[in-house]
């Protein structure tokens, strides 16, 4: 095993984990975090795949990575002001649709 | 052998830290997991050959990432004093078999394109041949500015954009309580400030520079320069206002604009659009991106729509 492919199954088991993350947090900063984990197995699985070019890393994908960080923390700074304005407004940084009072009754 | 040890070792840390940032009992502490996790990253950047992210990483991704994820916890912990809930998960029976087919879909996915034979990538064979021509020694600053400079334009319209948007949504209490330290007048902070302030100018200045031929560029200077606006803000030297600054402002568009402007320069002459023209247009442009990066990080960290002299100044 090379360590691109150590890097490869690393970016797999990232992408997992961010996944399941993402499902399973309430806490929207946790969710966030989920969210920066999948893009950085992405980001991760982009750099490892691309092979030297001429005998130099390829210049495009790191490129393209280094667009992906800046974008992703933008993103991300959105999303904290998101989450503290719904926490002035209804007190808490969840979704809340898992304790909406039940209705059936 | 000894590389795929550290290799390995990287991995399980990058791992271990995605657990613990997803699972940790108390928020505070995985905004701690997520900011090393970020270091992490950083070090596998370095060992994939990658300098230029290993830093972008380290200053974008842990560092401003993680300042901004503790504004907000701080904001969210100034709304309800009494302290976070228990940590709440939202059961679901599917959680685990969606993350593992999604895990083992990037897994194959990745494995395809490194087990397979390998074919050089033709665009990054074509910088590296044309590199010479442009003057610039380091092939990732080219490809931002010159062979694909409308990403680049559309990327810092994004921040641009971000910042809009966190503004548009933020309702920041004035004086904002979150922002202030508890005793920013200590002899100790002044002492602190006059060396790192100056320090942080000049490595982002030093970044800015050795963009053109080495590892660095505007985006890594841009996120160092904002470092310092951070310091200064926790120690109450610069306060967030609400009354917009007419300089601040255009600090903020100076990328975009000149982008912008030297974008639809070559078109005058009858040239392509974003050719820009020659080696000192990107400097200029480098410079001016990197003022508006900073600029722009600072005041996502102050959830604020302008700066004025704090204080303590």
């Amino acid at each position: 095993m090379d360590s691109s492919t150590l890097y490869v199954l690393a970016a797999a088991v990232l992408f997992g984990v961010g996944v399941y993350g993402l499902i399973v947090s309430a806490h929207l900063m946790r969710k966030l975090f989920a969210v920066n984990i999948m893009g950085s197995a992405i980001f991760l699985l982009l750099v490892a795949t691309a092979g030297p070019v001429a005998g130099h890393p390829d210049p495009v994908p790191q490129a393209l990575v280094l667009t992906g960080i800046v974008i992703a923390v933008s993103a991300t700074a959105f999303g904290l002001a998101l989450m503290v304005r719904l926490g002035q407004e209804t007190g808490r940084a969840t979704l809340g649709i898992q304790d909406e009072p039940e209705n059936d009754d | 052998m000894i590389g795929l040890i550290l290799d390995a070792l990287i991995v399980i840390s990058l791992v271990g830290l995605a657990l613990q940032a997803i699972n940790a009992a108390s928020l505070f502490r995985a905004i701690l997991h997520f900011v090393v996790l970020g270091l992490a990253m950083s070090l596998a950047w370095a060992r994939l050959d990658a300098p230029d992210l290993a830093m972008a990483e380290a200053a974008i991704g842990a560092g401003v990432t993680g300042a901004l994820m503790m504004i907000a916890y701080r904001r969210l912990v100034e709304l309800k004093p009494e302290g976070e809930p228990a940590r709440t998960t939202q059961r679901s029976k599917l959680a685990l078999p969606i993350a593992v087919a999604s895990g083992l879909l990037v897994g194959m996915i990745g494995l395809a394109a490194s087990l397979t034979e390998h074919r050089p990538g033709l665009a990054g064979l074509a910088v590296l041949e044309t590199m010479d021509a442009t003057g610039l020694g380091n092939p990732i600053t080219g490809v931002l500015l010159i062979f694909r400079g409308f990403d680049t334009l559309l990327e810092i319209t994004v921040l641009l954009a971000a910042l809009l948007g966190a503004q548009a949504v933020t309702q920041r209490p004035d004086p904002d309580p979150s922002l202030t330290t508890q005793d920013p007048t200590t002899p100790l902070v002044g002492a602190l400030l006059a060396i790192v302030v100056p320090l942080t100018v000049l490595v982002s200045v030093h970044l800015l520079k050795a963009g053109s031929s080495d590892t660095g560029g505007a985006f890594q200077a841009g996120a160092v320069l904002a470092a310092s606006g951070v310091l200064l803000i926790l120690t109450g030297r610069v306060e967030a206002s609400d009354r917009p600054v007419v300089l601040l402002n255009l600090g903020l568009v100076a990328g975009l604009v000149s982008f912008i402007l030297l974008g639809l320069a070559p078109l005058l002459q009858g040239g392509t659009l974003l050719a820009l023209p020659g080696i000192g247009a990107i400097y200029f442009l480098e410079s001016a991106m990197t003022l508006s990066i900073a600029l722009t990080l600072v005041l996502l960290f102050a959830g604020a729509t302008g700066l004025k002299r704090g204080r303590h100044g």
